[in-house]
């Protein structure tokens, strides 16, 4: 094995995903210190020109394109995988701990018997050994964890784990021709597109989440204003999510998602151990509750102890006023 | 037919945690409960069973022996018979191992379909589903949203797949992980905690799964920790006053952007 590393690229709606431009600058970073190359997968159906984006950041991107892609499934994309690590040999795999990712790659560990971290928030390689940073017991825990050899290594990051720096290398484009063949014992019948133009809640740098103190379902509208302003998401604790006042996708918390934004502005939320495990390590936190004593504060950064359909509107008005000051 | 559901005894949300002085081990408050998304997973081989003749479920988890309390809770709700395999010599951090035991037992115990959730709530990992499958060779679909029997051999199930909701169609022998929102497990009725009480749930060693020892003690696991930490305190919430809410509004945008430097 060499000390290749190899990124998995996701698309959503013929774009790259976020997530995979943060791995390419992380693993970029690794590589560097190792002084070996970092290799990019790009699996899909018309991926080809997708291929300039990513050039920027590493030595070979690696092209598997085909009808055969279109849709994702584990059976095409691990046998395509599966393949790309016998040839490129490419010592760690990183790729995003997300549905896609958290499908994926325990199945190409167990297929490759690889050493398999998931769903980890950091990485540091301190004289050749890896570190990788796992929370744990809803973020109670952190784990420190180090695969006992660098043979075969496939590490699964959350999404806004790490920041965005473009490079500025022009990666060698190389396009491979794999045969999948999807298995024959499970057929795809339908697909029904959601809400696909809303960036995913996992990938969002804003979020603006409504509990319970929202009171009815009509009031998220504000929310969803506020959003539109500073180019944000709605969540849902799940309090809202099971009085279907919103989607399930929204929801933020141990049955729903692990979020860690730039920005999470809880307006009505209690703060629940449930939901405050899946939103604790969002950067800046907001808290807007008019119970002092709500728990949301002590996980907050700020907090305004008020009514929210007062601070709401106000809040709007202020964004809305520093949006157009730039 | 047999359907198989693998479960996890998890520490409760609220349990709590520490670091021992070692750093490189946990103290865990006793709270365990069956893993939230295994309820899922039992309540659907529950349902599955009404609709399927001739079927059995069996429940079985890989962990200390403890763990034994989790299957209980699962033959309380309706399972047939349950199975630990005590995996107290053997690595517990790799999920590869677990995998490699479980696939082992469905091997031996025989199945039609195999059902587990989506991930346990402790470790996050998220992984014995897909790797079972591997191991066994047949197909998953993971985080399923629905189950609907077809005929004896095919399962029609629903999952969503970043925004979009796919539906498969499945032939058996597969296995399923469960999302939330496929059901509502139900609560035991007295009667079943009784049985459960009463229950033999036989204790296997994995070693009779046809395991050698160095396949499953710590030398086996790909991965270890390094230490425990707890994650960076936050410092004190700021708490925004003024005189209206307005004013606080004001006072919140201008830290955000001046000193948090987010917008």
């Amino acid at each position: 094995m060499g000390k290749d590393i190899c990124v998995f690229i996701e698309c959503k709606e013929g774009k790259i995903r976020k997530t995979s431009f943060e791995l390419l600058t992380k693993g970029r970073e690794l590589t560097d210190k190792l002084l070996s190359n970092l290799l990019a997968v790009l699996i899909g159906d018309n991926v080809i020109n997708l291929a300039e984006d990513i050039r920027p950041y590493e030595e070979k991107v690696i092209i598997i394109d085909g009808e055969v892609y279109k849709d994702y499934r584990w059976d095409t994309y691990t046998d395509a995988l599966e393949f790309i690590t016998k040839k490129y040999s490419p010592f760690l795999i990183i790729g995003a701990s997300t549905i896609t990712g958290k499908d994926l790659f325990p199945r190409l560990t167990a297929r490759i018997g690889a050493a398999f971290i998931s769903d980890a928030t950091g990485i540091e390689i301190i004289d050749g050994e890896l570190k990788v940073k796992k929370p744990i017991y809803g973020g109670k825990i952190i784990s420190w964890v180090s695969p006992k050899s660098t043979d075969k290594v496939i590490i699964t990051f959350r999404p806004n784990s790490f920041s965005i720096e473009k490079g500025n290398r022009t990666g060698e484009v190389i396009e491979e021709k794999i045969n999948a063949v999807p298995d024959k014992r499970m057929h795809l019948v339908n697909i029904t597109k959601g809400q696909s133009e809303k960036v995913d809640l996992q990938e969002a740098d804003f979020i603006i989440c409504g509990g319970r103190g929202m009171k009815d379902p009509e009031n998220f509208k504000i929310l969803e204003e506020i959003a539109d302003i500073i180019g944000a998401r709605v969540g849902a604790s799940r309090a809202v999510v099971d009085s279907k006042w919103r989607d399930y996708e929204d929801q933020i918390g141990k049955s729903g998602k692990t979020v860690s934004p730039k920005l999470y502005i809880g307006c009505g939320v209690s703060g629940a151990l449930h939901h405050t495990m899946s939103m604790d390590t969002s950067k800046v936190v907001v808290a807007i509750n008019k119970d002092p004593n709500a728990l949301i504060f002590q996980y907050a950064d700020y907090g305004i102890v008020d009514d929210l359909f007062n601070v709401l509107p106000a809040l709007k008005e202020e964004l809305m006023a520093a949006k157009k000051e730039g | 037919m047999n359907i198989l559901v693998f479960v996890k005894q998890v520490a409760d949300t609220e349990a709590r945690i520490l670091i021992k002085s070692d750093n490189k081990s946990l103290e865990i408050e006793n709270k365990y409960n069956l893993n939230f998304f295994d309820e899922f997973a039992v309540e659907e081989a529950i349902r599955l069973k009404t609709k399927l003749k001739e079927s059995k479920i069996i429940v079985c988890t890989c962990g200390g022996k403890k763990a034994i309390e989790a299957l209980r809770t699962a033959i309380a709700m309706g399972a047939d018979q349950a199975y630990l395999i005590d995996n107290t010599d053997m690595d517990t951090e790799d999920p590869l191992i677990t995998a490699k035991i479980l696939a082992g037992f469905a091997k031996k115990e025989g199945f039609d379909i195999i059902l587990c959730g989506r991930q346990a709530i402790d470790d996050e990992n998220g992984a014995i589903g897909p790797m079972v499958a591997e191991f066994l060779n047949i197909p998953h679909i993971s985080a399923i949203m629905k189950l609907d029997v077809k005929d004896e051999k095919h399962m029609i199930v629903e999952r969503d797949l970043e925004g979009a909701r796919q539906t498969f169609e499945v032939e058996l022998p597969a296995l399923f992980t469960t999302q939330k929102g496929i059901n509502e497990p139900r609560v035991p009725l007295i009667t079943g905690v009784m049985k459960a009480m009463k229950a033999n749930i036989p204790i296997l060693d994995p070693l009779t799964l046809g395991f050698q020892k160095e396949e499953l003690n710590n030398g086996a696991s790909k991965i270890g920790v390094l230490f425990y930490e707890t994650p960076k305190a936050r410092p004190p919430v700021k708490i925004i006053d003024g005189e209206t809410p307005q004013d606080k509004a004001k006072k919140l945008v201008k830290l955000l952007k001046e000193e948090a430097k987010v917008l």
